[in-house]
């Protein structure tokens, strides 16, 4: 890439330490941005500079927000005794998209991960330790993801809050709705299986 | 269930192949070295999506080649299935296949790499009825991945400084998919010995008593909760060795040919015969997990034998689907389809 002109280098290299972006996509993002008005781009690079100076945490339930706490947080509608634990910020937007939860959250921003050396004290588990003791909650569920990681992360979660006393519930596994029992993979139909409920 | 027709693009040393075997016992032969085991694999990862002989995708295309394309019609008594598969390079360097896997397809492959069932490490004997226990149950191979996904996890752990304390949620997950497993081994390996004790008399011509067991420090127990206190117990010696001692990735079996086991017994003629046996005791429980019969690919599997036990082979497997055998020498069999193998082409003899 020694014959680019050192801005074009630059931002090519940029792109490419992004996930799921090679030298190929590099170049054709870089060179699509060269041909956009100057305004645009303006604005995506203060877009992608705001996004670093004006996020930030919430001290609560560690969601991203624009505020502290972050509107859910300070939502009084929002039912205080039920709390829902995700990974990452990206779950928790994907809950609320249902529109059906009307408990509260708490962003664990991770899961338990030998492989990358991240333990429980990476994670904002003492943190939610501290919040079920000032405000002790009815249920928690535990939405981690149901692969390895956030199976033990669930499991992990899971011991340390019983002795609490509060409800500790995991979400379902299951079939996808729409799909056709037929093209389902065996493991997602036992685990169907095993979380069945009685109807009617 | 039969192949209906192969095409293959960039493979190993097929540029462009269109292949449309005949019979149901088809025999390839051809020099060494021009593509006679390459077409099983081909014909191995349309029915499978994976080969047998790798699993590192880059192996697949032809050398310098970018993406490799196999197709095909897959024939079974309720209609034709055309399946497609794509293995390319993508931008980032990695190889990925993409493509259509039909539920009832099904390989059974032998080959010269068989006879370490009999006389290599435990690992081969593992792959094999852990490959096998997959033809039989749709959920084995996801629950093995899985298993290995959980213990490297653990293993990880128990290599760094003091993290004992966080053993417990791995222990939970590697008991249960461990005991998951094993059950699934279990009855993959009651299912073999009772098919074996038929197949290997017939092959060898002779009575013989052949055996296969399930070896598992864990004995008969069936509950996660066995394997959780076997984990308890070797604690210590865990920590010691940074390293997960039981489970089923530390579990054997035991092959046995007239009381004595196969490791150290038998000749190489011998072996290789127990080997194809094993093979062939897994077509007819395959062929009750899947609903049909799976495609027999049987790589250079007379060579070593003796003519009359080379005949009954030829006759056990007249009662398969369809059937790919290779050889390096022509053979003389009534009602097989011949196909010569010449530098990246095949046709018919």
């Amino acid at each position: 890439m020694a014959f680019y002109p050192e801005p074009v280098a630059r931002l090519i290299d940029a792109f490419q330490r992004l996930p799921g972006i090679g030298p190929k996509t590099a170049q054709r993002l870089t060179f699509f941005l060269l041909k956009r008005p100057a305004e645009e781009v303006r604005e995506l690079s203060s877009a992608l500079a705001a996004v670093k100076e004006r996020i930030i945490y919430c001290t609560i339930c560690f969601n991203v927000t624009d505020q502290d706490p972050c509107r859910i947080c300070a939502d009084p509608t929002r039912d205080a005794g039920v709390l829902c634990v995700v990974e990452e910020p990206n779950d928790l937007l994907a809950m609320e998209r249902t529109g059906e939860f009307k408990g509260r959250y708490h962003v664990l921003l991770g899961a338990l991960s030998p492989l990358d050396g991240i333990g429980p004290d990476d994670l904002k588990v003492r943190e939610l330790l501290l919040r079920l003791e000032d405000g002790p909650a009815r249920e928690v569920i535990l939405a981690t993801n149901p692969n390895v990681e956030g199976e033990a992360t669930a499991l992990y979660l899971a011991k340390l809050l019983r002795p609490l006393g509060v409800r500790v519930t995991r979400i379902a596994r299951g079939l996808p709705v729409g799909g056709d029992l037929e093209y389902a993979d065996q493991v997602t139909l036992t685990k169907a299986l095993e979380g069945r409920r009685e109807i009617g | 269930m039969q192949i209906g027709c192969l095409v293959l693009r960039d493979f190993r040393n097929y540029q462009t192949l269109s292949y449309r075997p005949t019979g149901r016992l088809n025999v390839l032969t051809g020099r060494n070295a021009q593509g006679k085991t390459n077409l099983l694999e081909g014909l191995g990862v349309l029915l499978t999506g994976r080969s047998f002989r790798t699993s590192r995708l880059a192996d697949l295309p032809s050398w310098g080649a970018e993406a490799t394309m196999l197709g095909g019609d897959l024939i079974h008594t309720e209609g034709t299935r055309t399946v497609r598969r794509t293995i390319q390079r993508l931008e980032d360097g990695t190889w990925q296949s993409a493509g259509d896997l039909c539920p009832w397809a099904r390989a059974i492959v032998f080959g010269w790499q068989d006879l370490a069932i009999l006389n290599g490490p435990p690992a081969a004997r593992r792959g094999f009825i852990d490959g096998f226990a997959a033809r039989l149950f749709p959920g084995h191979l996801p629950a093995l991945l899985r298993y290995r996904q959980i213990l490297a996890r653990r293993n990880r752990l128990l290599q760094a400084a003091g993290a004992e304390g966080r053993l417990a949620p791995w222990d939970e997950q590697l008991a249960a998919t461990g005991m998951e497993l094993i059950d699934r081994r279990r009855r993959a390996v009651a299912a073999l010995s009772t098919e074996l004790a038929r197949v290997y008399p017939a092959l060898a011509g002779e009575r013989h008593k052949v055996a296969v067991a399930y070896r598992t420090s864990l004995g008969e127990a069936t509950e996660p909760a066995a394997l959780l206190a076997a984990l308890e117990r070797r604690r210590a010696e865990e920590a010691r060795r940074r390293l997960t001692l039981v489970g089923p990735h530390r579990d054997d079996l035991a092959i046995e040919l007239n009381g004595t086991d196969t490791r150290t017994f038998g000749s190489r003629g011998e072996q290789r015969l127990l080997a194809l046996a094993l093979r062939m005791a897994e077509v007819l429980p395959v062929t009750e997990a899947a609903g049909t019969a799976p495609v027999l690919l049987l790589d250079d599997a007379l060579s070593e034998l003796d003519s009359v036990v080379g005949g009954n082979v030829l006759r056990e497997i007249h009662s398969a689907e369809q059937v790919f055998l290779t050889s390096p020498e022509p053979l003389a069999v009534n009602g097989a389809a011949r196909w010569i193998v010449e530098s990246g082409e095949v046709s018919a003899a």
